[in-house]
Order: structure tokens, then C-alpha cells, then sequence
């Protein structure tokens, strides 16, 4: 109850100097602010990337062709075969499925329309791994890629639907002209997929999925994958899977012992973590930014609190001759300070909060923010705690004061 | 109640010490209405701060009530200021910004009671000002801080009323009804310790003790002719 009641004398001492306590804050306002807004851009992007790896699986393992810098440049000397990928596959029990990818983009035409998609050529296992559904007809099979390839196709949601509108496009005929060379062909649609949106940072809605060989030896004719996508049977057996994969492609890549891979490794989890640990580190520079300015603050408010503390000389004088006790003079002015603090601290709340959803809105949602309740809780604190501590020394001058000389002061 | 002996305040001032009171000697009884009055420098402002328990004595005793002062802690003496003394200065010293009621509250608030309103209500009520219970100093006249700045004093019933200089800042109309209101509370029971320099107001007591370097050199209880003498002086 006591305490209560030195909080409301402590906000009526606040409102009658609004103005000035409030602009003695503004180092606590600008603090709060920056960290509000910036730690909800870091939540929100955060989240963002967070959800596409969530949709990628944590036991994905990507491998993709060329060394990792060699004198400051990646080589771009191609390596991986579609042979290695059945190879992965079939090496042991951390590998529950491989599927080689090769990469670009195309034209597809449906009489009179057309539509840019990019394209993916790869094994019948690429649907399974990235948990992406048949909504009608058929994915790919093994059969779909013997010899130089089958001319089929599977369509991503969008595509289907750009070329086909309400039309069942099963069995219907599409020309695919490549944009590197090659074509324009006509495929077979064997399938049409569900409507997914991002796995991982692609958009398979606007992607079409041919036969690996297809792709290789009618199309574009190469003799290289980019990429081998690797699934693990489960997450804790990433690393074993990992070490799996270099074990077989060093073997048939006829690498020796010290010659560096001619390939690269990635795990997701390993991305993922790599991801949060940079965000740790941007956390971490935020707080400390915000930390500077919450300095700046608390000096502003410990000098509002010394100039309060010198006009109240008098009134402390009574207070003490009344019967305050030092820590009763002490508390008060202490409180006051943490109440100016906090307010600023909620102000600068609402600022950065507003300041967030308005980068928000014009960026029409690509940018997305998002303010945990953590981040708010700890912003509090910090604006209280600074409120403490830039307050301790006009406290203790005010509840060391005499009360003879208070009494006396003009 | 008050029994002081040999007390003496010594305080440095650049190179020099200065015998603020030099080995005071004095009794006040309960109910008694005393003023002390004497020039600027004289010691009278040293003892009322030190019967008010606002400073300590270089050396000496001071006993309140049976309890000797000189050994009390700091937290102690705060505590006793509280509910033992209630001071009136001539400056009222009430907290702006804050209503009557609330300002007669405050000794109340630090002996951590929680019925206050209704105790600071009827001091109010005591000193005629409960119609104003409201009002912010700003928004009274000196008299009636004066009036509640006495309320507040009163409002922990303490043993002891001290007053410094309470008419100072008053005019003489306005002063002669504060002193009115002491002399009522006089009456009821209350023990009064008035500081002045001023005759006419210091013969509203029963008793005068007159100072002088830090000496106390007059100490007697007044009669009707005296009081009239004194008033005359004063004019």
C-alpha cells in the first residue's frame, strides 16, 4: 500500500513537469524505439526464413558440384552425375532418399498461352522428399528416365493453371522451349501437383518437373548435375548421412586421401544453425546499440532528477521534519525515477511499434515484422533498470540532506 | 516533559566556532504555552531545532518525555518527529501541487497508517479548514496554509507544538487569528513552543524565555499587566 501511494505522489511530482521529464527521457525513448523496430525486422525476416527451412525438413542434405574457393574464386568445374545420385542412394541405411537436379527456366505453351516457369530436371524421388503432393494424374517414375528420357511433364499448381485454366491438362501436350537452348518440344503432361508455395527458396507453384535424362541428353545436353538433393532417414543421422555421401562420391570420384572434394556438402541443419547463430549476433548488436542510447538516457534523467532533487530542497527539508526516514526519501526519488524511465520506455514502445508496422505496410507485406513478447518484456526492463540506476545518485543526495539546512534553502 | 540540561550546539564557520547555545538549562512541563523569543544570532532557531529533534547537541542532555534524545539513532529521531512533534514554520511548507487533505497526510503516511483521510479530515476540521480540504495552496490564502500547515502538525497528535516565527509571514489580522487558533488548541491540551523575535507575539504566551548568546537570560511567567506591556512594546 505504502508503495502504491509514493507511485501516485511520484506521478502527480511527474505531471506537473511533463514536458521536461518527458524530453529527459528521450535518450530511454530513442533506446526502446531503435530495439523495438529493429528486433521485430530481425523476428519477422527471422520467422520468415525459419518457416522455408521448416518446409525443407531438417534431414535434407544438399551436395552440389565444384570446390569451395580455391584462391578466393569457386570453381565451377562440374562433377556430379546421376549415377553418383543412385549411388548415394543405394550406400546404406543413413540415406533414405537421393534425387539429382538440373536447373532452368523455360517457356511453356499451351496453344496460344504462355507461361515462364523455371524448371527442375530430376528422379521420381524429388516429390517424396520435399513432402510435394500429387493433386492429380502422376509424379515422375524410375521408367520415366531410361535411355535419353521420356517426354513427360509435371506441372506446379500455377502453371497448370495459367495454361489450362479449368481444362484437365493429363494427357494434354505442352511445347517447352528452353531459354539456354534447346526446343521448343512437346511434352506430355503426366501430372499436375498440389498448390504448395515456397519449399525452401524456391516456388514450386511456377516450376515444371522433367525427367532428369530428359533435361540432360535431349535438351540441354550435359553430362553434369548442379545438384544432388539427399534426404536422411532422420535428423540425428544428418552428420552420419553426411560423412555417407563424401565416403561414396570421393570413392567414385577417384579422389585420394589429401586431395581436397570436388564437391560441396550443405545440411540444412547446419544452414539453420549458421542462420541463428548470424541472428544471435544481430541481436546482439541491436541490444548493445540500444544499450548506448539507454546511457544517454539515463544521464538525461539523472540530471532532470538533480535539478528536481535541488527545487525540492525544501520540501524534503518538511518531509524529513515530519518524519521521513532516509530510506523513505530515498524510495521516493528512486520510484520517480523509474516511473519517468518506464514511461519513456513505453512511449518508445509505441514508436518503434509504429515505426515497424508502418515499414510493414509500405513495403506491402515482403517486409514482415514481428514484436515477441520477450523482446517487449526485456525493453521494459531495460527502460526500468536504467530508470534505478541513473536514479540512485540524486536519491541518495536527497535522503542525505539536512534538514536544518533544507529548511533554511531560498 | 522536557528536560534539558547544560545543553550546548557548537558549529564550525571557516576558522571559528561558534556557540550557537552555550550549556542551556530549561524545564517545560505538558500543557504549558511557552514562547522564546530574543534577536537574530541569540540561539533561540538552535533550540527549537534541537527540542524538535531536528539536529543533535554537541554536548548535553535532552530528555522528551522520559527518553533521552541524545541517544537515539537517526531512525529513531525520525521516528519521534513523527509522532511526538509537530512543527509550524513561518514559511507554511506545504507540498504545491498537492490538496489540502493530502499535504495534512503526509506525517501519516510516513508512520505508515492507512485510515488517513478521516484522521486528516478532523484536523482540518480542528483548525476551521475542512470546507477546503481540496484546494491546493496555490489556491489559499496565507492564513489558511498557515491553518492547514497547523493541521499537519497536529494530525499525529504529538506531544509537543513547535512553532518558528508562525506569524512572520502574515498580516496582522490574518496573524492574530493563528494566533487565536494556537491558543484554542492550548486549551484542548497541547503543549505550544513558540519562536519569535517579536514582543507582541511572544506575549501570547504564559511564559517567555529570553535569549542572548546562546544563553538563556530571562525565564519567567507572564501576567495580563506584563502581556500589555509587552504588547505596547511591540507596536
Amino acid at each position: 500500500m505504502f508503495f502504491f501511494r509514493i507511485v501516485m505522489m511520484s506521478l502527480r511530482g511527474l505531471r506537473a513537469n511533463l514536458l521536461r521529464s518527458l524530453l529527459a527521457t528521450l535518450g530511454v525513448i530513442i533506446g526502446v524505439a531503435a530495439v523495438i523496430s529493429a528486433m521485430s525486422i530481425l523476428e519477422g525476416a527471422t520467422r520468415d526464413v525459419v518457416d522455408r527451412f521448416e518446409s525443407l525438413g531438417s534431414e535434407l542434405i544438399t551436395v552440389i558440384s565444384g570446390q569451395a574457393r580455391v584462391g578466393g574464386r569457386a570453381t565451377t568445374l562440374q562433377t556430379l552425375t546421376v549415377a553418383d545420385a543412385d549411388a548415394i542412394m543405394e550406400s546404406g541405411t543413413t540415406v533414405a532418399l537421393a534425387a539429382p537436379e538440373v536447373m532452368d527456366a523455360a517457356s511453356c505453351k499451351n496453344g496460344a498461352r504462355n507461361y515462364q516457369a523455371s524448371v527442375v530436371g530430376t528422379n521420381e524421388h524429388y516429390a517424396k522428399m520435399n513432402n510435394y503432393e500429387v493433386a492429380s494424374g502422376r509424379f515422375l517414375t524410375k521408367e520415366d528416365r531410361l535411355g535419353s528420357g521420356a517426354l513427360v511433364v509435371v506441372l506446379g499448381h500455377k502453371v497448370a493453371q495459367k495454361l489450362f485454366g479449368a481444362f484437365d491438362p493429363i494427357n494434354q501436350s505442352v511445347r517447352i522451349a528452353f531459354l539456354s537452348r534447346g526446343g521448343p518440344r512437346g511434352f506430355r503432361v503426366v501430372g499436375v501437383m498440389k498448390k504448395s508455395g515456397n519449399i525452401g527458396f524456391r516456388n514450386v507453384d511456377s516450376q515444371v518437373v522433367l525427367p532428369v535424362t530428359t533435361v540432360m541428353h535431349r535438351m540441354l545436353n550435359l553430362r553434369y548435375v548442379t545438384t544432388i538433393s539427399v534426404k536422411a532417414n532422420s535428423a540425428e543421422l544428418v552428420e552420419p548421412c553426411i560423412g555417407e555421401i563424401k565416403r561414396v562420391l570421393r570413392r567414385r570420384h577417384g579422389l585420394r586421401i589429401g586431395e581436397n572434394d570436388d564437391f560441396q556438402v550443405f545440411s540444412q541443419e547446419r544452414q539453420r544453425r549458421e542462420f541463428m547463430e548470424i541472428r544471435r549476433l544481430f541481436a546482439i548488436v541491436f541490444y548493445s546499440i540500444a544499450g548506448i542510447s539507454l546511457v544517454v538516457g539515463g544521464i538525461g534523467i539523472m540530471n532532470i532528477m538533480l535539478v528536481s532533487v535541488t527545487e525540492r530542497t525544501r520540501e524534503i527539508g518538511v518531509r524529513i521534519a515530519v518524519g521521513a526516514q532516509r530510506g523513505d526519501i530515498l524510495l521516493q526519488f528512486l520510484i520517480e525515477a523509474s516511473v519517468i524511465s518506464l514511461l519513456g520506455g513505453g512511449f518508445g514502445l509505441l514508436v518503434g511499434f509504429g515505426f515497424s508496422t508502418i515499414l510493414e505496410r509500405m513495403s506491402q507485406d515482403i517486409l514482415e515484422t514481428y514484436t515477441p513478447p520477450k523482446v517487449i518484456a526485456w525493453a521494459l526492463a531495460m527502460a526500468i533498470l536504467t530508470g534505478i540506476i541513473s536514479g540512485i545518485y540524486p536519491a541518495i543526495k536527497a535522503s542525505r540532506l539536512d534538514p536544518v539546512e533544507a529548511l533554511r534553502y531560498e | 516533559m522536557i528536560r534539558i540540561r547544560q545543553l550546548t550546539k557548537l558549529y564550525p564557520m571557516g576558522d571559528e566556532l561558534v556557540r550557537a547555545l552555550d550549556g542551556v538549562d530549561v524545564d517545560i512541563n505538558a500543557g504549558e504555552f511557552v514562547s522564546i523569543t530574543g534577536q537574530s544570532g541569540s540561539g533561540k532557531s538552535t533550540l527549537m531545532h534541537l527540542m524538535g529533534c531536528l539536529d543533535r547537541p554537541t554536548s548535553g542532555t535532552y530528555e522528551l518525555d522520559g527518553q533521552s534524545i541524545s541517544v537515539l539513532s537517526t531512525h529513531q529521531l525520525a521516528r519521534i518527529r513523527n509522532q511526538r512533534i509537530g512543527f509550524v514554520f513561518q514559511t507554511f511548507n506545504l507540498i504545491n501541487r498537492t490538496s489540502a487533505i493530502d499535504n495534512v497526510a503526509v506525517p501519516l503516511f510516513y508512520a505508515r497508517k492507512t485510515r488517513t483521510r478521516q484522521a486528516a479530515k478532523r484536523a482540518l476540521a480542528r483548525v476551521g479548514m475542512d470546507h477546503r480540504a481540496h484546494h491546493r495552496p496555490s489556491e489559499l490564502s496565507g492564513g489558511e496554509r498557515q491553518r492547514v500547515a497547523t493541521a499537519r502538525a497536529i494530525v499525529n497528535d504529538p506531544l509537543l507544538l513547535l512553532a518558528d516565527e508562525p506569524t512572520g509571514n502574515l498580516d496582522s489580522k490574518t496573524g492574530a487569528q493563528i494566533l487565536e487558533l494556537f491558543h484554542e488548541l492550548h486549551q484542548s491540551g497541547v503543549t505550544i513552543v513558540l519562536v519569535t523575535h517579536e514582543m507582541s507575539v511572544a506575549a501570547q504566551a504564559q511564559r517567555v524565555i529570553r535569549m542572548a548568546d546562546g544563553k538563556i537570560v530571562e525565564d519567567r511567567t507572564i501576567d495580563d499587566a506584563m502581556r500589555a506591556q509587552m504588547i505596547q512594546a511591540g507596536i
